[in-house]
């Protein structure tokens, strides 16, 4: 199927119907998982897809459907409803489509070439990267390992005679496994995502930071509640800056539910805190020419030393905040109206190693695991259970689990006072590790 | 390791607050002519079991020990009002089919969204690939098979005009609005859906249904421009129409809104290990992560589970008993049968103290020998079934629950949590209040912000030291790499001795 036609004339169909302007957004891909258990193939599952979102305005008023069926008859049916919902909706100026052209240069977002790669090919390396994982004697048992591959391809037109797609690829490899000694037990895990087969990382890597990982937090020494420091691993940046990316997002600024809205040029946190967004970056997972309605991708800053230098909008939110796009709307797929989120995050590095952060942290956790849902974009506070190591004296003591880590988002980023320059940009939330002076930490 | 986890709403709300734009979705008479004529047209749902015998055949043409087909249609509808605004909304119509085979421990699994004949063929062929060199298995003959309904409905979806919806979401909105001045914003979220299944087994099972499913949400935001607190309130069931006449619209609101007021004079919490008092309610989430997932017999299965070996042995205080039941009517969490066909029931899982079993799953039930406990279920046609809970809760007991918060001296009172997350093999789960107080000398005081109680399953299920009277429920969203729709309940329980995670000591 013609899929770029299809959707430039549902949105003359659309038209045609009484709609003032629409937007078709059509999505098609195929998928493959293979996951291992103890050398076994565990399941395989494989599949197509497609499926079209409709967005209509009629007077001012939105209406949305989507659908997977491509009949024409259930494609009528669809419009028509997306057009009587559109008519039975409150008016907002704000419903507008985007009409910028273009798209951003990003290049490898497609490998052609993984679906050549042999079935049996696959299966077996989810089986090596199992089996090395499993090589270390420390690490008792596998919970897993698996191969996914996906293509997407994505087609938008709207009314304002946009008309755009591109097609993408990705394909990952992951295992986990488990670590026990007497009542014990541990799990690691590890996985690489890339646009590209060849891109991946050497199975002995992954193998090697998942048994890492299930073993290093064997026999956890408890601590007293305390305050001390916090350097925080690149895997758990996730966890203090992802409240922080919410709470930028441009609606929850305009609906005053964000701890950041009255924050814009002024600063709320340490000088040493810079972070980009980027929809740009070669081979980037979370790079794409265009955002969730089609418009460009870009690099952009949103804190810079500290000051919150943007937020990030899709075309509705950034009318209604009287500026333009910065071309983040997101998609949960086709079945959902634009959102907004970033693309790849990453943060400025700083100049230190990460031993030298450890050598000069006097007493403190080194955070490796952290639970809980992080900051809370509307009131700015930090919660969760934590999982690493303790340092005294600039040096690693033990292994600490069953910890808790808490504060507020101002005192927690103003504390940020060492940051490190290990930072891996393949990741889709890029951070060195960092440390924050002092923080809450329950124990015994 | 796929992280388990739970929360009370759907996580786009966590990190979007938003689909933007406007929709105000309902049906008028137009538009329920047209829904009626989607859903009389879903012709997937009509294929006949001749063509479901031959997709199953060719399924296990190859070898294998089982296998099923699960046909879906589902039509969904969202309305969500923010700021006094009818902002966005949702009308989707989703269907689609997959084959599964299991060949020993191993199973295949193909999808398509296109169901026709042609494509349920490809997909058993595609899924007979981990049965290679076996010999051809002949599946049962198609049998309609029959199983008990626990879901009635007075008042069908379809027959309600829109401006009923419009009405409750608005009476909710004005509602949370005049609780109080300081609450500055409320957003109500309308879903509602109805998910018609086909599932043809290669044991001659044949069934077929239809079950709605209404999800109600108010978020209150107070500000008092010192603090901020966004507060919710949820209601489902699988109903009719007349879930509204049961709990209003109003009462949902102004739960939302009274915690909103509520917790604008919290303080920061204390950190620590303490005694904890969790209300009734949704707080049964705690067991259902801490101990309902590591009761699904997958990980058991493979060996690595925290239960493993563990049935028939203590593995928690004699007041504690739990139970998962897929039949209470009319429950978020009630399932009639599950998506593999096996009637649903009560499972009593621990009995006073001691284990009792797992739930299991088609696969699971073969591998470790045990029963099917009715537990196999799915998200939608693009997964497989996997063993997952339905309504899980902690039996009541005894205690008066004003009792067992005057004999607390000193600890955390837990009116509501947002939601959690368990590693099933390690049994280590975490928490985030939402609502919570200081116990101080048997009283609730102050509000306390940003507690996090977390601690390993084994410990919680021992330390409970008291058990209420006064079993409640509450709906959530469970996730463990595809989403189910349950319930979690407890009577007020105390449980001594959990870390809790706050910002001062």
């Amino acid at each position: 199927m013609n899929y770029k036609d299809l959707s430039e004339k549902l949105v003359q169909k659309c038209l045609r119907s009484g709609a003032d302007a629409a937007e078709v957004y059509i999505e098609t891909g195929r998928r493959l998982s293979v996951r291992i258990l103890n050398s076994e193939v565990d399941t395989i599952q494989e599949a197509a897809t497609a499926g079209v979102g409709i967005r209509v305005i009629v007077d001012n008023r939105l209406g949305f459907c989507h659908c997977n069926d491509f009949s024409s008859k259930a494609l009528d049916d669809t419009i028509n409803m997306a057009i009587a919902f559109a008519k039975l909706t409150s008016p907002d100026e704000f419903n507008i489509l985007p009409s910028e052209e273009g798209m951003a240069e990003v290049n490898g977002l497609y490998d052609p070439s993984i679906i050549d790669v042999p079935m049996q090919q696959k299966i077996d390396m989810a089986k090596e990267l199992e089996s090395l994982a499993l090589k270390d004697p420390r690490v008792s048992k596998s919970s897993g390992s698996g191969f996914g591959e996906g293509e997407t391809e994505i087609f938008i037109a709207n009314s304002n005679g946009l008309s755009k797609s591109y097609k993408s690829s990705a394909c990952s490899v992951s295992v986990s496994v488990v670590a026990e000694k007497g009542d014990q037990k541990n799990t690691g895990g590890e996985s690489c995502s890339r646009r590209y087969f060849n891109d991946l990382l050497p199975l002995t890597e992954i193998a090697a930071a998942a048994s890492r990982k299930a073993y290093e937090l064997i026999d956890p020494v408890m601590v007293k509640t305390q305050r001390a420091s916090v350097v925080f691993d690149p895997d758990v940046a996730r966890s203090l800056f992802g409240g922080v990316i919410q709470a930028l997002n441009g609606d929850m600024v305009n609906q005053g539910a964000s701890f950041l809205g009255n924050s814009l040029n002024e600063k709320f946190a340490s000088e040493l805190l810079t972070i980009y967004d980027d929809g740009t970056i070669e081979r980037g997972m979370a790079s794409r020419p265009f955002d969730g309605e089609g418009v460009p991708t870009s690099k952009r800053l949103l804190v810079e030393k500290g000051v919150a230098r943007g937020f990030i909008y899709n075309s509705s939110a950034a009318a209604r905040a009287g500026t333009i796009s910065t071309g983040n709307a997101s998609r949960g797929g086709f079945t959902s109206l634009p959102g907004i989120s970033t693309h790849s995050v990453y943060l400025e590095p700083g100049k230190y190693l990460p031993n030298e952060i450890i050598a000069a942290t006097d007493k403190g956790l080194l955070l490796k695991g952290v639970t809980g849902y992080g900051i809370d974009p509307v009131s700015g506070n930090f919660s969760g259970g934590a999982t690493g190591f303790w340092i005294e004296k600039g040096e690693i003591k033990h292994p600490v689990k069953g910890l808790t880590i808490a504060g507020s988002a101002s005192e927690i980023l103003n504390g940020i006072d060492m940051m490190g320059n290990d930072i891996d940009m393949q990741r889709t939330f890029a951070a060195p590790t960092f440390r924050v002076r002092e923080m809450q930490i329950g124990g015994i | 390791m796929e992280k388990l986890n739970i929360r009370d709403i759907p996580r786009r709300k966590f990190i979007g607050l938003g689909l933007k734009g406007g929709v105000l979705v309902a049906a008028t008479p137009a538009l329920m002519t047209q829904l009626v004529s989607c859903r009389g047209k879903a012709p997937g749902l009509d294929m006949d079991k001749e063509t479901l015998s031959k997709v199953i055949a060719r399924a296990l043409a190859r070898g294998g020990d089982y296998a099923d087909v699960y046909i879906e249609n589902r039509i969904s509808r969202q309305i969500i009002m923010e700021e006094s605004k009818f902002r966005s909304g949702l009308y989707g119509i989703s269907q689609g089919a997959g084959v599964r085979v299991i060949a020993g421990n191993q199973t295949g699994y193909a999808y398509t969204d296109e169901i026709t004949p042609e494509k349920l063929m490809r997909a058993a062929e595609v899924a007979s690939y981990v049965a290679q060199g076996g010999g051809a298995h002949t599946p049962a003959d198609l049998t309609s098979a029959k199983r008990e309904s626990f879901v009635t409905v007075q008042k069908p979806l379809a027959d309600i005009a829109d401006e009923k919806r419009i009405e409750v979401i608005e009476r909710a909105n004005d509602a949370a609005l005049s609780y109080d001045p300081r609450i500055k914003m409320a957003m109500v979220d309308y879903y509602d859906q109805v998910r018609s299944r086909v599932i043809a087994t290669s044991e001659g099972v044949y069934l077929r249904d239809e079950l709605p499913l209404l999800f109600f949400i108010v978020q209150a935001m107070s500000d008092d421009g010192n603090a901020r607190h966004m507060a919710r309130e949820r209601l489902s069931y699988h109903s009719g129409f007349e879930m509204f006449e049961k709990v209003t619209p109003e009462q949902v609101a102004e739960n939302a809104a009274r915690e909103a007021i509520a917790m604008l004079s919290a303080e920061a919490s204390p950190a620590g290990i303490m005694d904890v008092v969790m209300q009734n309610g949704w707080g049964g989430v705690l067991v259902h992560e801490a101990v309902g997932h590591p009761l699904e017999a997958d990980n058991i299965a493979k060996g690595i589970g925290a239960f493993t070996g563990k049935v028939g042995k203590k593995v928690a205080s004699d007041l504690f008993t739990m139970v998962d039941d897929g039949t209470i009517p009319n429950f978020r969490g009630t399932i009639n049968f599950d998506d593999e066909g096996t009637q649903a029931r009560k499972n009593v899982l621990i009995e006073n103290g001691v284990l009792l079993g797992y739930m299991t799953d088609v696969l699971s039930a073969k591998q470790l020998g045990m029963e099917r406990t009715g537990n196999g279920r799915r998200e939608s046609f693009r997964y497989l079934p996997i063993p997952r809970m339905t309504n899980t809760y902690i039996e009541k007991g005894e205690s008066d629950p004003a009792d067992i918060l005057a004999s607390t001296r000193k600890g955390i009172y837990v009116q509501s949590l947002s939601g959690g997350s368990v590693n099933p093999v390690t049994g280590v789960f975490n928490f985030t209040c939402r609502e919570a107080y200081l116990i101080e000398n048997g009283k609730k005081t102050k509000p306390v912000r940003g507690a996090t109680l977390i601690g390993s399953c084994m410990d919680v299920i021992s330390n409970i030291d008291a058990v209420g009277n006064d079993l409640d429920f509450g709906p959530g969203i469970c996730g463990k790499g595809q989403s189910a729709e349950v319930t979690a309940g407890q009577p007020t329980v105390r449980i001594r001795g959990i870390n809790v995670g706050g910002s001062r000591a």
